[in-house]
């Protein structure tokens, strides 16, 4: 049996089962749609009205629970069986990549993420675990869309343009610190990205609550964007812990490597950009007087330097220092 | 940034009033306040990501000298200012130290301040509870036919299992807060960052870093003068140097041969020596490998390259030796195409120099020039141009790895063609004009070590994991405030939430309200069971 060409062939099965479920998550994003049409009609004056006072403000007679859904909307039978059948999908094609990342692990015989192709496609299954298990308790159907695309994405660069056949490793990364570093930078990462996908949503639903537009859609079922803030923020909160380990577990492991923990390579620069600017977003957010859009714009810069670090920092040749495990080119 | 406004001086000297002057002391106390501000602390920080970016963009001179070298060579418009404004040395430039030394004043003056505060805090008790609960975040009411006293009973047991610091201010309220970790948690944060820094200055001061390249079968002492570089901290004695010796027995390397995309990719280092704590002192076998430093006083012994010693001989025309060592040659690329140089200062009349290159898999037909087909010693080769004339012009110190040619003219063969050599191990070349042979003996390995000392890794390592349990405590502990107010149930009472009090006894109608800081998911979960555990008891009875 040939471990590496069945991980392969798991990941392309994976990709498939995402593309339905990417297929499904619309289907239910168009079931919620038409719905919001008739609930707004008769709801809009209390939207707005609960919009103007806004969600804090002292002296609402009736306050609603910042998590629930947008005001006026019941979530149909038919959008909830959608959604449901998305995320079992969802699940299946997360499956299959985890068995596709650990059969390549197995195949390699070491941590799986060795070069940019095994990076790229564990830290797609980071994402697809993270996704799996926190959206059905907080019904995050409407996210799908936002985040199985995504994976795809990423997926599919890993097979086009990355891809490596299964090897041993550099010496500098044979070391448990790659398991840990590494590994705890791809759930951080994880969250960044569902963090990422609710920020963008948040700037638009924001956007729409404030200049509410003439037709509803989707967007306007879905939680308030207060809600939306929160939660990204929390998610962001957990991303950041987990990053400024990662960035304290790579120090040791280059004290170990190399004999220095620090010596600002270039990857060890743009972790610590990265781990700077969710700072600032983190300080910002508990600054009085900066507003929660003005926060998540930083937080959304962070995410650019995520990803950033992940590609150009791997690639290019300027930024090549003694990171240089790419294995591409 | 920011828009907080100078304050005005408590006692006016002019009586100008659309002119507030400020005074010396003043402008200070005013520029600290700036400076301590979450807004400049927030504006610093974005700053400090932006200004560290260069650093990965351009070489860097602490990374790689070279390549800084072969930048400004290529772009000989631009770098000069590059240079002048510190892109190729980022992280030690003025503008990036101002950045972070801002940060860090700014960070101890609000630390400061702020564990005083919360030092207070901690002293005191909570708040007395707000008239009307009901405008807070979390509300909640419940009837109950317990007593008063009953109902703050039930209350204070529960938000004690949920260790809530509680104080009643009187008989028919109860105040309750936690999550003072929280503050706690932040300020370990914001101090640990500062022991990080304080480690990494220690680190500059007293540490040290020597390199040395050793052949297979040499030996070593440490000392100031034995190390090829070494860069000892501003407060280091180089006199103190703990004084090892550490011969190289042997280096295993070895490459992945499998063809496809990771030939030629090292697969393993490991250097097999000898280990004596000081001259004379019993030796030990120590294995140093990449990941696995050695230890000794203190100092982590690293291999960090490896590389081809080429054994060259040279001899005058009566067969004298007048050199003969074993000679690094540095890799250049992957396949570990290598340059060094052979100085001969004894050869006469004029000194001689050779330099070039070896070639451990050598591509046979030099079409595209000297190249290596492959890092291991397959078929090794050493390539080399010879120079004579004055080694060292103008006696000024020199690099053992480059030959000054100013005042060389290279060696060339009867038709007036430069002489070039090109050896297999064991083979000889006579330099044209009876100027003596050159052999090739055989090849050895060298490993590239360094030696380094960071008597501040400790207290950076340890302020790190505070940091991060700071962090932890700061960020998801939530501070919260709880009260209770109980009141007799009077007409209108009834139906709030449970129908009791229809049967004559006494009822109380608790009033449960929760308040916090941040957005906190969690708070209502503790109004609730306040509330349930009250209802619960309604119900028994
Ligand atoms: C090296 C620079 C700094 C970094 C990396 C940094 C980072 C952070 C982070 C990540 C948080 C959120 C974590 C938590 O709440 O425990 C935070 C909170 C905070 N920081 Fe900083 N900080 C820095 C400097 C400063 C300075 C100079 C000040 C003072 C002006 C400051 C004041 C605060 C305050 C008051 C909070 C608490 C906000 C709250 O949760 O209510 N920080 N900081």
């Amino acid at each position: 049996m040939n471990l590496a060409s069945n991980a392969n062939a798991a990941l392309y099965a994976s990709m498939i089962v995402y593309t339905l479920a990417m297929l499904a998550f619309t289907w239910h994003l168009a079931a919620r749609a038409p719905q919001v049409a008739d609930s707004k009609v008769a709801e809009r004056a209390e939207v707005r009205e609960d919009v103007l006072v806004g969600a804090g403000a002292p002296g609402t007679p009736e306050r609603r629970s910042p998590y629930a859904a947008a005001p006026g909307f019941e979530e149909s039978r038919e959008s909830r069986q959608r959604g449901n059948i998305a995320l079992m999908l969802t699940y299946l094609g997360t499956a299959l990549l985890v068995a596709s990342v650990l059969m390549r692990g197995l195949a390699v015989s070491r941590p799986p993420w060795g070069n940019m192709f095994e990076f790229a496609t564990a830290g797609a299954a980071a994402v697809g675990v993270a996704y799996s298990v926190l959206a059905k308790r907080n019904n995050w159907q409407w996210l799908g869309v936002f985040v199985v695309g995504p994976i795809l994405l990423v997926q599919g660069l890993a097979l086009t343009v990355l891809y490596t056949e299964a090897g041993e490793l550099m010496p500098a990364l044979k070391s448990y610190w790659l398991a840990i570093h590494v590994s705890v930078a791809f759930i951080a990462v994880a969250f960044f990205t569902i963090a990422f996908a609710i920020g963008i949503v948040y700037l638009v639903r924001l956007h729409r609550e404030e200049k509410p537009p003439a037709k509803p859609n989707f967007m306007e079922s879905l939680p308030s964007s207060a809600a939306l803030e929160r939660t990204a923020y929390t998610l962001n909160m957990v991303a950041f812990i987990l990053w400024t380990f990662t960035l304290i577990a790579g120090a040791i492991w280059a004290k170990q490597a190399w004999g220095a923990y620090w010596q600002w390579d270039p990857k060890e620069v743009w972790t610590f950009v990265i781990w700077t600017v969710y700072a600032a977003y983190m300080h910002s957010r508990a600054t009085a007087g900066v507003d929660h859009r003005k926060s998540m714009l930083i937080a959304l810069v962070g995410f650019v330097c995520v990803i950033i670090n992940f590609t150009l920092v791997n690639l290019v040749s300027t930024f090549v220092g003694m990171h240089n495990y790419s294995g591409v080119g | 940034m920011t828009t907080e406004t100078p304050p005005r001086p408590r006692k006016r000297t002019q009586p100008d009033p659309s002119l507030p002057k400020l005074s010396a002391m003043g402008w200070v106390r005013w520029a600290w306040r700036q400076l301590t501000s979450m807004r400049t602390a927030l504006f610093l920080l974005l700053l400090l990501s932006v200004a560290a970016v260069p650093g990965s963009i351009f070489p860097q001179r602490n990374i790689d000298a070279g390549r800084v070298a072969d930048y400004i060579a290529q772009n000989p418009t631009t770098s000069p200012w590059l240079d002048r404004l510190g892109f190729f040395a980022v992280y030690s430039s003025p503008w990036f130290s101002a950045i972070y030394l801002l940060l860090f004043v700014s960070l101890v003056g609000c630390i400061v301040p702020r564990t005083k505060v919360h030092v207070a805090a901690l002293r005191a008790t909570p708040p007395r509870a707000p008239a009307r609960l009901s405008r807070l975040d979390e509300h909640a009411e419940v009837v109950t036919d317990l007593s008063q006293d009953e109902a703050l009973a039930v209350a204070r047991e529960v938000l004690r299992g949920k260790r809530f610091r509680l104080h009643s201010h009187d008989s028919t309220s109860l105040s309750g807060e936690s999550g003072y970790l929280r503050e706690t948690g932040n300020l370990v944060f914001h101090l640990a960052l500062t022991g990080i820094i304080v480690g990494m200055a220690v680190g500059h001061v007293f540490g040290w870093r020597g390199d040395i390249i050793l052949a297979e079968g040499d030996k070593f002492a440490s000392s100031a003068g034995t190390y090829n570089t070494i860069s000892p901290g501003p407060w280091v004695d180089t006199e103190t140097l703990p004084p090892f010796v550490l011969g190289l027995d042997r280096l295993d390397v070895q490459f992945n041969e499998a063809p496809g995309r990771g030939f030629g990719m090292p697969k393993e280092f490991t250097a097999y020596t000898t280990l004596q704590r000081e001259p004379g002192a019993p030796a030990t076998k120590e294995s140093v490998s990449v990941n696995h430093p050695i230890t000794v006083d203190g100092a982590d012994i690293f291999l960090l390259g490896n590389g081809y010693t080429p054994v060259i001989t040279v001899r005058d025309a009566k067969g004298e030796i007048l050199y003969r060592e074993a000679t690094p040659f540095l890799p250049q690329d992957g396949n570990y195409r290598s340059v060094g140089v052979i100085k001969v200062p004894s050869a006469s009349p004029k000194q001689l120099g050779l330099t070039g290159f070896f070639l451990p898999t050598a591509e046979p037909t030099f079409i595209h020039g000297p190249a290596s087909l492959f890092p291991d010693a397959k078929n090794p080769e050493v390539a080399l141009s010879i120079w004579e004339g004055n080694l060292f012009p103008g006696d000024a110190p020199q690099s053992v790895y480059t030959l000054n040619t100013d005042e060389m003219k290279q060696v060339t063969k009867a038709d007036g063609s430069p002489a070039l050599i090109r050896l297999k191990p064991g083979q000889t070349y006579e330099i044209p004009g009876g100027r003596g042979t050159v052999t090739f003996d055989s090849v050895k390995r060298f490993a590239g070590l360094s030696v380094r000392t960071d008597p501040g890794a400790p207290i950076s390592l340890v302020s790190a994991i505070l940091a991060t349990a700071g962090l932890i405590l700061g960020l998801t502990i939530k501070r919260r405030r709880v009260f209770v107010r109980v009141r007799p149930a009077g007409p209108g009472a009834a139906g709030v939430d449970s129908p009791s009090g229809d049967d004559g006894r006494p009822a109380t109608v608790v009033s449960i309200g929760g308040l916090s800081k941040d957005s906190d998911a969690g708070l209502a979960a503790i109004v609730a069971a306040v509330h349930d555990r009250l209802a619960e008891r309604n119900d028994r009875s």
